[in-house]
C-alpha cells in the first residue's frame, strides 16, 4: 500500500466512526479526488463502514414501545413529502429549514434560468468503475458548502473537467426525490447531476469543469433530475477564481 | 410478509453462511415491494439496538427515539439505499442511526452538555430492561462477539474508538480531552479499526 492509500485508509476508518474533523474531511476529498476511481478506496470505505456498524451491537439493546413500527409506517403514509414530517420533529428541523430558507431563493441568486445549458455530467456514487480526469496536483482547490442539513465539500482543479464531492449527515431526500448539484454561471444554473445519499453520505463525481461557475448549489429535486431547479438551494459554495 | 425460506448467503468477508443476513436481505426485498410485515420484522429485530446506540450518543431518550424513527422511515421510503455490495443490512441500519446521532450532537453540543447529567440517569434506568430484550431478539451472540473484539484491543486503542463511536467525539475533541497529540489519536484509531476489521468481519490488512 502506498502512502496515499494509507492516509485514505486512516481517514476512512475515522470517518466510519463519525470522528473526522472538517479539515480532514476536506483532506479526504482531495486525496480521493487524486485517486479518481479507486477500487481500494471503495473497499476501505465498505470494510470500515461494516466494522463500525457492528460496534452498535456491543450495547445492551433497549426496549422499544409496542406499535413503534406502525407509528413509522403511519408517519410515512401521512407525510408524503419529507418536509411535512420535518415540520413536527426536532430532528428533521434542519432539512425543513434548508428547503425554505428565506432570502436564498433562486431569484435572490439572480438565476433567471432563461437558458439552461445542459452539460454532460455524470455522477458516481461509489458505484460501478468509472474513469475520471481528476488528478491530484498542488493546484487543486477545495471548497466547503454552507447551509444546513449536511456537510459537503468539493475538490476540483481549476480549468480541468472533474470535481469530487464528499458529504455526510444528509437525510434521505424523500420518496421519488434526489439531491441535484448545480453550477451557477452568469446567473444561469447548470445541472451537475443528481445523487442520493447512502447512509447519510454522498460521494459524487461531476464530470464537468466547475471552475467557470460563480457558485455551486444543491437542491432537492424529483428523480427525473430536472434541467432547471424547482426548489431553493439549501447548500451553496461560492467559487473564487 | 416475506416468509419464504431464506436464501443462503456466503459472506465474502468471513467465508461463512450467514442465515441472519440472508433473512435481513429478504426483508429488505419485501420492503422494496411495500411489504409492511417485512418492515415490522426488520424493525423488531434492529430497533432495540438502534435505540441503544442512538441514546448512547445523544444521551436524550426522546431524541434517540426520534433518530430511530427517522432512520427506519428513511429505510421504508428508500429501501434501494441499501446496497448489498457495501455490506450487511444490520451495519447499514446502524450506520444510518449512528450518523444521524453524531450529526445531531455536533449541532447541539451545548444542549447536550446541559442535559448530560440527566441523560446518564436515563441510560442507567433503561439498561435495566436490556436482558429480556436480548432474549427476545436473539442477538446475544453478536453482542458477545463485538464485546470480545473490543476487549481484545489494547486499552489505548479501545479508548479512542469508544470515545469516537459511542460518545460521538471527534478526533480533535478526543485529543483535547485526553491530551494526546492528534496524530496519536488518529494512529490509534486506525490500528484499532484494523484489528476490529479482522475480528468482526474477517478482513485482513
Amino acid at each position: 500500500m502506498n502512502r496515499a492509500h494509507a492516509l485514505i485508509e486512516e481517514l476512512l476508518a475515522i470517518r466510519a466512526l463519525g470522528g473526522l474533523d472538517v479539515d480532514d474531511d476536506a483532506l479526504l476529498v482531495r486525496e480521493m479526488a487524486g485517486h479518481g476511481d479507486c477500487e481500494e478506496c471503495r473497499r476501505f470505505a465498505a470494510d470500515y463502514g461494516e466494522t463500525a456498524g457492528r460496534l452498535a451491537f456491543a450495547l445492551d439493546p433497549l426496549p422499544v414501545a409496542e406499535g413503534e413500527a406502525d407509528a413509522v409506517l403511519r408517519r410515512a403514509a401521512e407525510a408524503g413529502h419529507p418536509s411535512a414530517t420535518a415540520a413536527h420533529t426536532a430532528l428533521a428541523d434542519a432539512p425543513a429549514r434548508r428547503r425554505s430558507r428565506p432570502g436564498r431563493t433562486w431569484q435572490a441568486l439572480g438565476a433567471a434560468a432563461a437558458v439552461v445549458v445542459l452539460v454532460v455530467a455524470a455522477i458516481a456514487l461509489l458505484g460501478p468503475p468509472r474513469s475520471t480526469d481528476v488528478q491530484a496536483t498542488t493546484s487543486q482547490t477545495v471548497v466547503h458548502f454552507t447551509g444546513t442539513g449536511g456537510e459537503l465539500a468539493m475538490a476540483y482543479e481549476p480549468g480541468r473537467p472533474g470535481a469530487l464531492l464528499l458529504g455526510s449527515g444528509f437525510d434521505d431526500p424523500g420518496p421519488d426525490q434526489v439531491y441535484e448539484i448545480w453550477m451557477i454561471q452568469d446567473e444561469t444554473p447548470i445541472s451537475g447531476g443528481c445523487v442520493s445519499p447512502h447512509d447519510g453520505s454522498i460521494v459524487a463525481f461531476v464530470d464537468a469543469d466547475v471552475s467557470g461557475a460563480d457558485l455551486m448549489a444543491v437542491t432537492v429535486e424529483a428523480t427525473s433530475c430536472p434541467a432547471q431547479p424547482t426548489t431553493a438551494p439549501f447548500l451553496t459554495a461560492p467559487l473564487t477564481a | 410478509m416475506t416468509t419464504g425460506t431464506p436464501t443462503l448467503v456466503r459472506s465474502p468477508q468471513v467465508g461463512t453462511i450467514d442465515l441472519a443476513e440472508a433473512r435481513d436481505r429478504e426483508l429488505v426485498v419485501g420492503i422494496r415491494h411495500g411489504d409492511e410485515e417485512a418492515f415490522r420484522g426488520l424493525f423488531s429485530r434492529y430497533a432495540p439496538s438502534a435505540k441503544a446506540i442512538a441514546l448512547r450518543v445523544v444521551r436524550q431518550s426522546h431524541l434517540a427515539e426520534e433518530i430511530v424513527q427517522e432512520a427506519f422511515l428513511a429505510l421504508w421510503r428508500n429501501p434501494d439505499g441499501y446496497d448489498q455490495q457495501r455490506g450487511s443490512v444490520k451495519s447499514w441500519l446502524m450506520g444510518m442511526v449512528h450518523h444521524r446521532a453524531v450529526d445531531l450532537v455536533r449541532r447541539e453540543e451545548s444542549q447536550r452538555r446541559r442535559a448530560e447529567r440527566t441523560a446518564s440517569q436515563i441510560v442507567e434506568i433503561e439498561s435495566d430492561h436490556a436482558d429480556e430484550v436480548v432474549d427476545q431478539i436473539g442477538l446475544p451472540e453478536e453482542r458477545r462477539r463485538v464485546r470480545a473484539a473490543l476487549d481484545e484491543l489494547p486499552q489505548e486503542q479501545r479508548a479512542v474508538i469508544e470515545m469516537m463511536y459511542f460518545d460521538g467525539k471527534s478526533q480533535s475533541q478526543i485529543a483535547e480531552a485526553t491530551g494526546l497529540p492528534l496524530g496519536t489519536v488518529k494512529s490509534r484509531t486506525l490500528l484499532g479499526m484494523r484489528r476490529l476489521r479482522v475480528t468482526l468481519i474477517g478482513v485482513e490488512s
